[in-house]
C-alpha cells in the first residue's frame, strides 16, 4: 500500500524526474546493446543502428512503460471500484439504509450551510468583495439600533478620516410608487452620492449618483433589478423616463444589476434617492439638523488598515464633534464601535449570526450519529462478510488492499448519500423563506445552492466517508483468517456481541441523540415559555391594515374610526405608526424630567405613537392615569403615557403622573402608567416604552387595529372597504390618480406577529427534526445491533433454553444487553450534554440550559425507545425452539 | 521477435522476469538475454513488453532498481526480488505448476 502511494505521488508529482530516470535507463540500455553488437563486429553507427532497431525505439518503449503505470492505477481504481458496485448490488437492502441515512445526515448540514453561506458569508447578495465593509455604530450595541448618525456627524466623518477608502450613509423607509397602474408600497433608500462607488456595485442600465447629487441633487432615482422586472417590464428605454415617489416625480437614472438588493441583510431595497431630497419628500430637514440622528452608515477600509485602527481614528474625530456640537450629542453616548459584516447590528445578520453556527453545530452532531450508524451497519455487515474477506487474505491479498477496497465502497456510499442530499437541497434550501411571515418588512432571506454549497456537500460527503469508514475498514481487515474459517466451522456465537467496537458505537449514538433530543427539548419548551409569557395585550381578533399617510391624516383618521366603530361587529378601533412583535416599533433619544443620565447611558428608548384608546382597544391595562382620548390633538396640551418599566427605570418609587419627558425639544406630560407590554421580540425581557399621541405628531406611517366580534380574516375585505370608502370622500384619491387607494398589508394581528418569534421558531423547528431523526437513528442503530448480536447467540440461546432457561430469562439477558448500551450512552450523553448547552443560554426564554425536566423527559423517551428496541429482537430470541435451533447450526 | 509467444504468453512473463533476477540483480538488457537463456532460446522478450513489466513489479513493491556500474564501468539500473517479490515468486512458481499439471491431466485424459 504505501508503496503504491509513493509510486502514486512519484508519478504525479515527480512527474519529470520520473521521465528523466526513464530516458537514462533507456539510453543506458542502448548503450549496452551498442557495446554487445561491436563485440559481434559491427562499426559503431551499424552498431547503434542495430541496437535500436533491437529495443524497437526509445521512444515507443517510453510510450509502453507510460501506459502501463497510468493503466494500472486507473485500472486498480476502476476494479475497486466495480468490486465496489457488486458488493453493495449484493446487499441492496444495506446499501439504501446505509445511504438514506448519510443523505440525511448530509443534507441537514448543507443545507444550514447553504443559509450561512447567503447571509453570514455572503452578506451583501451581488457584492463579491465584503471582507473589508464594515458597519459603524455610534452608542451601545443593540439588536435593533435606531440608525446613529446624522448627516452632518457622517460628512465631517467622511471627509475627515484616514484611514476609509470610504463611508457610505443611507436611511431606509417605506415609499410610495404612483402613477404607474396600481400604487405600490417599496422599500426605498435615501443614500449618500458615493453608496454605489463604495459598495462596488455598477448600475447594468444608466448611472449612479455623481458626487455633485450629493448638495444639488436633481429628482433622480436608481432602481433595482427586481422593481425594473416586475414594475417596468424590464424595459431596455426605462431610462429617463418620469415616475411618481411619493407624488414627487423622480427620473429614473439607472437600474442595479440582478441579485443586489441594498446592503443591508435580509432586507430588500427597491430605490435609491439622494438623501438631501428628504427635504422636497418628507419635507423634514434631517440633512440640516445635526441632531437628527437617521443614517446607517458603512465603511470600507483602506488596504491595511484594521477594524480596530479605523475605530480609534473614528472615534478621535466623534470626540472633536461632540465637543463641537455639544448640545446636538446630549444624552446619546459617542462611542463608535465598527462590526464586520457577518455580524453587524444593521439587518438581520445580527440575531442569524448566533443561531444559525449553532444550528450548524447540531447538524454536524447529526451527521457523526448517521456516521456512528452506518459505521455499525458496516460492523455487522462485515460478520456476514468474514467469510470472504478470510479466504481473499488467505489466498495473498495484502490488508492494505482489503482496506483500500472496503474503503472505496465506503466512499461510493457517502458520494451516493452527497448527490441524493444535493437533490433533497434543491428544496430544503429554499425552506428558510417558509420562515418569513406576513409582515410589511420587504424580508429577503433564503439559501442558496451555489458552487460554494455543492462544494462542500462534496467535502461533508467525504468526510463522512472517512469517520464512517475508516475503523470499520480496518477492524474488517484485521481478521485472523484461519480462526475465522475454523470458527465458522462450529463456534458458539458469531463474535459481534463481544465487539467493544460496536458496543462502543451504540453507546456513541445514544449519547449523540440525546445530546440533539435535549437541544431540541430546550428550544421547544423555550419557545414554549414565550408563547405563554405575558405580552401585555390581547392578540385576538385584531384586525391590522396600513395606509399611506397624507398631510390631512388628521381628519382622515379621525373619519376612519368613526367609519370602522359604526360597522356592525367592530368593537373598536384605533391607529398606531407600529404593530406590536412585528419590529416596526421604533426608538427614539429623549430627556426624561428629574432624571439625570450617567455618563455614557443611552437615552435611546422605544416609541409608541399610537391613536385615542390605544390602551383600551388593545386591553394592555393602565396602572394609574388615563388612556389617549379623541382630545389629545394639535391644539391641546401634549401628552405621553409610559409603561411600568420605564417608571422602574427613571422614577423609581414615584408618582409618574405630571411628570415630564423631552423629544425633539418639545416637552410631553405624562397623564398614563401602561402595563408592560411586549413589542419586539418575545424572547425580551420588558423593556421601557413611552407612548405620544398620534394626532399630536407629524405624519407617520399608520396601522389600522381593529377589533372585531368573529374571525378576524372575513373582516380583513371590509376593514379595506373601509379605509377605501372614507379615501373616496378626501382629496387623497385624486391625489393618488387611481380609483383605488393603497391600503397594505391587511392581515390579522396573530399572523403580523409571527415575526416576534421567527428566530425561535425557526431553531426549534429545526433542533427538532434533527431530534428527531436523531431519536429515528438511535432507535435503528439499537435495534440492529442487539438484533443481529442476538441472531449470532442463537445456538448459545438454544443450549440455554434446552438447560432450562426460561423465555423470561431469554428475554431478561438479551433486553439487558440493550439497556447496559443505553445506560452507558445516557451517561455518557448527560454529561456531554450539561458541558454543552450552555452554548444556547443566549437563545432560551424562561428555562436554564440544564432545564431538569427537560433532561429526565429526553431520559426516559430514549430510554424506552430503546428498550422497545430491544425487546423486538428479544421477544424473536425467546420465541426459538432449542431443538429446531441447533439441529439448523 | 516472438510477438507471438510472448502474446500467448503474456501472463508468464512476470513470473520469468522474477526467476531472471532470483539469482542476482540484473538490468534490463541482461535480464532479457538471462531470459532467452533459461528458456533455451525459446523466448525472445520484447523490451517494448519488458520495460513495462518490470515497471510495474516495482510498483507492486516486487522488485527495487537501483542505478550501478555494470561490467564494462558503464552505469545501468539494476532490478533486484524484493522479500514480497520472493514471495511472489514462489505464488507464481506454484500455481504455474498447477497449470501445468492440471493441462497435462487434461490433455492425457482424452
Amino acid at each position: 500500500m504505501s508503496k503504491r502511494i509513493v509510486s502514486l505521488f512519484r508519478n504525479l508529482l515527480r512527474k519529470r524526474a520520473f521521465e528523466q530516470a526513464l530516458e537514462d535507463e533507456l539510453q543506458s540500455s542502448v548503450e549496452v546493446l551498442t557495446q554487445e553488437k561491436m563485440k559481434e563486429g559491427f562499426s559503431q553507427s551499424a552498431a547503434r543502428r542495430e541496437a535500436l532497431i533491437e529495443l524497437g525505439g526509445v521512444e515507443q518503449v517510453k510510450e509502453e512503460v507510460r501506459a502501463a503505470r497510468a493503466g494500472r492505477i486507473l485500472e486498480d481504481f476502476a476494479r475497486d471500484i466495480r468490486f465496489g458496485f457488486r458488493a453493495l448490488a449484493k446487499s441492496p437492502g444495506f446499501a439504501a439504509v446505509a445511504i438514506l441515512t448519510l443523505a440525511l445526515g448530509i443534507a441537514a448540514n448543507s443545507t444550514i450551510f447553504s443559509w450561512i453561506n447567503s447571509t453570514i458569508l455572503n452578506p451583501i447578495p451581488g457584492i463579491s468583495h465584503t471582507s473589508d465593509l464594515v458597519t459603524v455604530m455610534r452608542g451601545e450595541r443593540s439588536e435593533h439600533p435606531t440608525p446613529p448618525f446624522s448627516y452632518l456627524d457622517y460628512r465631517d466623518l467622511r471627509d475627515n478620516n484616514r484611514s476609509l477608502s470610504g463611508l457610505l450613509g443611507f436611511h431606509h423607509d417605506f415609499m410610495y410608487l404612483t402613477g404607474n397602474g396600481e400604487p405600490a408600497r417599496l422599500w426605498g433608500a435615501l443614500t449618500s452620492a458615493n453608496y454605489f462607488d463604495v459598495l462596488g456595485v455598477r448600475p447594468i442600465l444608466g448611472r449612479g449618483f455623481s458626487p455633485e447629487e450629493e448638495q444639488k441633487p436633481g429628482s433622480v432615482v436608481v432602481i433595482s433589478y427586481g422593481l425594473w422586472q416586475s414594475h417596468f417590464g424590464a424595459d431596455r428605454s426605462v431610462v429617463g423616463k418620469t415616475i411618481a415617489i411619493d407624488l414627487h416625480p423622480y427620473t429614473i437614472i439607472g437600474v442595479t444589476p440582478p441579485g443586489f438588493q441594498g446592503c443591508f441583510t435580509g432586507l430588500r431595497t427597491d430605490l435609491w434617492i439622494p438623501l438631501m431630497l428628504d427635504r422636497e419628500v418628507w419635507g423634514s430637514n434631517r440633512p440640516a439638523d445635526r441632531g437628527a440622528f437617521w443614517l446607517n452608515v458603512y465603511g470600507r477600509l483602506k488596504p491595511g488598515v484594521s477594524p480596530q485602527q479605523a475605530e480609534g481614528d473614528l472615534n478621535q474625530l466623534m470626540e472633536r464633534i461632540a465637543e463641537a456640537y455639544p448640545e446636538a450629542h446630549q444624552g446619546s453616548p459617542n462611542q463608535i464601535s465598527l462590526d464586520p459584516l457577518w455580524r453587524s447590528p444593521f439587518g438581520t445578520n445580527v440575531y442569524l449570526y448566533k443561531t444559525l453556527p449553532l444550528l450548524q453545530g447540531l447538524a454536524l452532531v447529526l451527521m457523526l450519529l448517521a456516521c456512528a450508524n452506518v459505521a455499525n451497519l458496516l460492523l455487522v455487515r462485515s460478520m456476514g462478510r468474514r467469510r470472504e474477506i478470510a479466504i481473499r487474505l488467505a489466498v495473498g491479498a495484502g490488508r492494505g488492499q482489503v482496506v483500500r477496497q472496503l474503503l472505496v465502497e465506503s466512499l461510493l456510499l457517502a458520494l451516493a448519500g452527497g448527490g441524493i442530499a444535493m437533490l433533497m437541497m434543491t428544496w430544503t434550501a429554499g425552506t428558510l423563506a417558509h420562515f418569513d411571515p406576513a409582515t410589511p418588512l420587504p424580508l429577503s432571506l433564503n439559501g442558496r445552492a451555489d458552487l460554494r454549497v455543492l462544494l462542500i456537500t462534496l467535502g461533508f460527503s467525504l468526510l463522512t466517508a472517512l469517520l464512517f469508514g475508516t475503523l470499520p475498514a480496518w477492524r474488517t481487515s484485521s481478521i485472523n483468517p484461519v480462526a475465522v474459517i475454523k470458527e465458522e466451522a462450529g463456534s458458539i456465537s458469531g463474535g459481534l456481541h463481544k465487539s467493544r467496537l460496536a458496543g462502543g458505537l451504540v453507546v456513541g449514538q445514544i449519547s449523540l441523540s440525546l445530546l440533539l433530543l435535549i437541544c431540541a427539548g430546550l428550544f421547544i419548551r423555550s419557545l414554549d415559555m414565550e408563547r405563554r409569557s405575558d405580552i401585555g395585550f390581547d392578540p385576538n381578533r385584531v384586525v391590522l391594515a396600513s395606509y399611506v399617510p397624507l398631510p390631512d391624516h388628521l381628519k382622515f383618521g379621525r373619519d376612519l374610526l368613526a367609519k370602522l366603530e359604526s360597522t356592525p361587529g367592530v368593537e373598536s378601533a384605533t391607529l398606531a405608526d407600529f404593530s406590536p412583535l412585528n419590529f416596526t416599533v421604533h426608538t427614539d433619544f429623549i430627556e426624561v424630567g428629574g432624571y439625570v443620565p450617567q455618563p455614557h447611558e443611552s437615552m435611546e428608548i422605544s416609541l409608541g405613537v399610537v391613536g385615542p384608546k390605544y390602551f383600551s382597544m388593545m386591553k394592555t391595562g393602565l396602572i394609574s392615569g388615563r388612556d389617549f382620548t379623541d382630545h389629545d390633538g394639535p391644539g391641546a396640551q401634549l401628552v405621553a403615557i409610559v409603561n411600568q418599566a420605564f417608571v422602574d427605570r427613571f422614577w423609581p418609587g414615584q408618582d409618574a403622573l405630571g411628570k415630564r419627558i423631552c423629544r425633539s425639544g418639545r416637552w410631553f406630560t405624562v397623564v398614563g402608567v401602561a402595563r408592560n407590554a411586549k413589542y419586539r421580540r418575545l424572547i425580551y425581557g420588558p423593556e421601557p416604552v413611552f407612548y405620544l399621541p398620534l394626532f399630536q405628531d407629524d405624519r407617520t406611517p399608520v396601522i389600522v387595529h381593529v377589533r372585531v366580534s368573529g374571525d378576524p380574516r372575513s373582516f380583513q375585505l371590509q376593514v379595506a372597504e373601509a379605509i377605501r370608502a372614507v379615501d373616496a370622500g378626501s382629496p387623497r384619491s385624486s391625489a393618488f390618480g387611481s380609483t383605488s387607494s393603497p391600503v397594505f398589508d391587511v392581515t390579522t394581528l396573530e399572523d403580523s406577529m409571527q415575526l416576534g418569534d421567527i428566530f425561535e421558531r425557526f431553531a426549534a423547528t429545526f433542533a427538532g427534526s434533527f431530534g428527531f431523526l436523531a431519536l429515528a437513528l438511535a432507535t435503528v442503530g439499537i435495534y440492529g445491533v442487539v438484533a443481529y448480536a442476538t441472531r449470532q447467540r442463537t445456538r448459545e440461546i438454544a443450549i440455554r433454553m434446552a438447560l432450562g432457561a426460561k423465555r423470561g430469562d431469554v428475554l431478561g439477558l438479551v433486553v439487558a444487553q440493550g439497556l447496559r448500551l443505553t445506560l452507558a450512552g445516557l451517561g455518557v450523553g448527560l454529561v456531554a450534554s450539561v458541558a454543552l448547552t450552555r452554548f444556547l443560554r443566549g437563545q432560551l426564554f424562561g428555562v436554564t440550559s440544564t432545564d431538569p425536566p427537560t433532561f429526565i423527559a429526553v431520559s426516559l423517551i430514549l430510554t424506552s425507545v430503546a428498550l422497545l428496541a430491544s425487546y423486538i429482537p428479544a421477544r424473536r430470541a425467546a420465541k426459538v425452539d432449542p431443538i429446531v435451533a441447533l439441529r439448523y447450526e | 521477435m516472438g510477438e507471438k509467444r510472448t502474446d500467448l504468453l503474456r501472463g508468464t512473463l512476470d513470473l520469468l522476469v522474477l526467476k531472471a533476477i532470483s539469482l542476482e540483480p540484473l538490468h534490463g538488457v541482461a535480464i532479457s538475454r538471462r531470459i532467452t537463456q533459461i528458456t533455451r532460446g525459446a523466448f525472445q522478450v520484447s523490451f517494448g513488453s519488458l520495460f513495462p513489466s518490470l515497471h510495474r513489479m516495482e510498483e507492486r513493491g516486487w522488485v527495487e532498481a537501483e542505478w550501478r556500474s555494470s561490467d564494462n564501468n558503464r552505469r545501468a539500473k539494476y532490478y533486484r526480488l524484493t522479500s514480497t517479490g520472493r514471495a511472489q515468486l514462489k505464488t507464481e512458481e506454484r500455481q504455474w505448476n498447477q497449470v501445468v499439471k492440471i493441462m497435462a491431466a487434461a490433455v492425457e485424459s482424452s
